[in-house]
């Protein structure tokens, strides 16, 4: 049994964890294997002195719900391992808030093009300075800060 | 026999031809894109006024509807579209997004305007625009067409 | 042998990927042995504008996410706002919102079928539909004023209480729509050619949905019996009669009879919902306009709901501000269009887009 490091709720009633980082694959294995079966979302917040990544699970025979949450300021363990599903959403939390996930084969950006600089959803990310994109020959995208090179 | 010959110029007819025979090409980019089908729909049907079915290739239509919101990832792709389509061609920037960024103009991935992309013709205000603005975009541009207002 | 295998791009822009998806699909000969989506081509930043401005401003990305279902998407930021603040709504507003909620989840199905019959050859049933859901739009048009974005939910209710004239077209609408869903349900259901190309065709067993996080119709399709508003019901659902449908074949045919029933599913609850509609305030008065927007709280919420793609949360975090610190989107299309490599795997080229547009994907909601 992995320890959690505090326990709240949120306002309906879901019950919140916090485990920490270390810990964050072993805890979610177990609760997999407890019925925890479904991997609804994972999540990135940033709170300006840390980041928070959330995982939400559900278990579809029981229905119950759990949140979990650890602590980071860069990296957590991937579950891609545990839910094939958790591929997309651990890239876009790399992609928006910007937390590497140790493990995970394919750690690329998803919803900006790639080569974009800084991580959008962080609090201090600059929403005045403007980013442009253009097509390459070879398909792919490529990112500049000038408004020439790009649209 | 004479007196019964209208006399026009080829370019006229030309003009008069291009303007009633648009044809769209299907390209829908957002929720604009669902209001530009139910134009095409059973409601509206707007191939009533010659624009008939869309077409699924650039290189077959000659009107591009720009229905929806320009992402940055987005735009050069549309350019490249816009490239493919043959002369003469026409744009509709369709909704206030395609338009000046609309809601989303504050966002960091979102290009205020499509025309900062492709040369635009007729602009549709409207978030989304009713089928009937649209349908009356199309008319006014093919009155500017069969007017020779058009310069591309 | 590694070089008979070509590779090739389906989209951004093709007429069956409903929008703007790019799937890099390698083939052997005409077997797909590996498709990789590609997206973000409509990434619009709506959990970031969603940050920038007060809790009931947030609404109108939200409205965004899921285009064709609109309220759903609404159903689901108010609920959780409203339980962040501890806002009571008046019952005859939660009533009005299952109302609409319903009508827009046929609205959405109609659009999925109309699209499903252009990707499979079928230009009619998209005619069908399309006249089926003016209807409903008309309805919707009569009530909040507009077609297709609504922005009809309010914190605390709703903007305007549904008129008599209203009442009348559900009524009219519910008494035969039934009998014309029978209608477009045979021009595809006993079509030899729609029947052979979707049976057996992207399957997902229900080990794959539960390992991509697969919801909605999908995931009913493959044998798994779960819908939120059964599971853990929100407003009024658990005081009305409803069945979920399901199936266990878990491929595209399946999807399409559990769209289906679930329409005829939709009809029971608009007509249930009608009888039961009680008079009152369809807005809680205490939550006017210019109170909404200096609205702050601090703590967290995710409240789950069922739209027709699946099930849609928003994880709200307050700051005490006015301002909501983090809204997380939880996107039912994501989900299920990341399981396209294994649904896609060592069937046909052209599988493809039967198998894509039976994920009825919006790119609204998936790129955000
Ligand atoms: S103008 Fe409005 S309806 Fe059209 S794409 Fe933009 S947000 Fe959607």
């Amino acid at each position: 049994m992995i320890p959690v490091e505090s326990e709240s709720s949120t306002k309906n009633g879901m019950k919140v964890v916090y485990v920490a980082k270390e810990n964050i694959f072993q805890y979610l294995k177990e609760r997999k294997e407890e019925g925890f079966d479904t991997l609804l979302m994972i999540s990135g917040v940033d709170y300006r002195d840390h980041l928070e990544v959330m995982y939400h699970l559900l278990s579809s025979s029981s229905g119950s719900r759990l949140i979990v949450k650890t602590k980071t300021n860069d990296e957590v363990d991937s579950v891609t391992s545990l839910w094939k599903g958790a591929d997309w959403h651990e890239r876009e939390t790399w992609d928006l808030v910007g937390i590497k996930f140790k493990n995970h084969p394919n750690l690329k950006r998803i919803l900006l093009a790639e080569g974009w600089n800084g991580h959008p959803l962080r609090k201090d990310y600059p929403m005045d300075k403007k980013q442009y994109v253009n097509l390459g020959d070879d398909g792919e995208d490529i990112v500049s800060y000038e408004k020439t090179e790009g649209y | 026999m004479s007196d019964n010959i209208l006399v026009t110029s080829l370019d006229e007819a030309l003009k008069w031809g291009t303007g009633k025979s648009l044809w769209p090409f299907t390209f829908g980019l957002a929720c604009c894109a669902i209001e530009m089908m139910s134009a095409m729909g059973s409601d509206y049907d707007w191939a009533r006024f010659g624009s008939d079915i869309f077409r699924d290739s650039p290189r077959h239509s000659d009107l591009m509807i720009v229905s929806g919101t320009v992402t940055k990832k987005m735009a050069p792709r549309i350019r490249r579209l816009y490239d493919q389509m043959a002369f003469p061609k026409f744009v509709i920037s369709m909704g206030a997004c395609a338009s000046a960024g609309g809601p989303y103009v504050r966002g960091y991935s979102v290009v205020d305007g499509v025309d900062q992309v492709v040369p635009v013709d007729v602009y549709v205000y409207g978030c989304p625009p009713r089928p009937e603005a649209l349908i009356q975009a199309l008319k006014m541009l093919q009155d500017r067409i069969v007017a020779g207002k058009v310069k591309h | 042998m590694e070089d008979r295998v070509i590779e090739i791009n389906f989209g951004p822009q093709h007429p069956s990927t409903h929008g703007v998806l790019r799937i890099k699909v390698k083939l052997d000969g005409e077997i797909i042995v590996d498709a990789q989506p590609v997206i973000g081509y409509l990434h619009r930043n709506a959990e970031k504008l969603a940050e920038m401005g007060s809790y009931p401003k947030g609404m109108i990305y939200i409205d965004r996410l899921d285009y064709v279902a609109a309220l759903n998407m609404e159903l689901g930021y108010v609920l959780a706002v409203e339980n962040l603040m501890d806002v009571q709504v008046p019952e005859r507003a939660q009533w009005i919102r299952m109302l609409m909620v319903e009508l827009n989840r046929e609205a959405s199905h109609l659009i999925w079928l109309g699209t499903h019959g252009l990707d499979m050859g079928m230009l009619t049933p998209f005619f069908y539909c399309f006249r089926e859901r003016e209807r409903i739009l008309r309805i919707f048009d009569e009530i909040t004023g507009s077609r297709l974005l609504y922005n009809y939910f309010a914190i605390g209710g709703v903007y305007s209480d549904i008129t008599p004239k209203a009442i009348e077209m559900i009524k009219a609408w519910t008494d035969d729509f039934g009998s014309k869903l029978e209608e477009i349900q045979s021009i595809l259901g006993k079509s030899y050619i729609y029947v052979s190309r979707t049976k057996g065709v992207g399957v997902l067993t229900a080990e794959d949905i539960l390992s991509y996080g697969v919801t909605g119709p999908m995931q009913r399709a493959s044998g798994i019996k779960r819908d939120v508003r059964k599971n853990s019901p929100y407003l009024y659902y658990d005081r009305i009669n409803f069945d979920v449908p399901s199936r266990t074949e878990g491929d595209v045919y399946a999807r399409f009879l559990v769209r289906i029933e679930e329409m005829r599913q939709s009809i029971r609850i608009v007509k249930q919902v009608l009888d039961k509609l009680p008079q009152g305030d369809f807005y809680n008065k205490k939550y006017s306009k210019p109170m909404l927007v200096r609205l702050k709280t601090t703590g967290e919420s995710y409240v789950p709901t069922e739209s027709p793609k699946g099930e849609f949360g928003i994880h709200l975090i307050g700051d005490g501000s006015s301002i909501p610190y983090r809204v997380r989107i939880r996107s039912p299309s994501f989900a299920n269009l990341s399981s396209i490599p294994t649904m896609l795997k060592g069937y046909k080229i052209a599988d493809l887009t039967a198998a894509v547009s039976s994920i009825d994907p919006v790119f609204g909601e998936v790129d955000r």
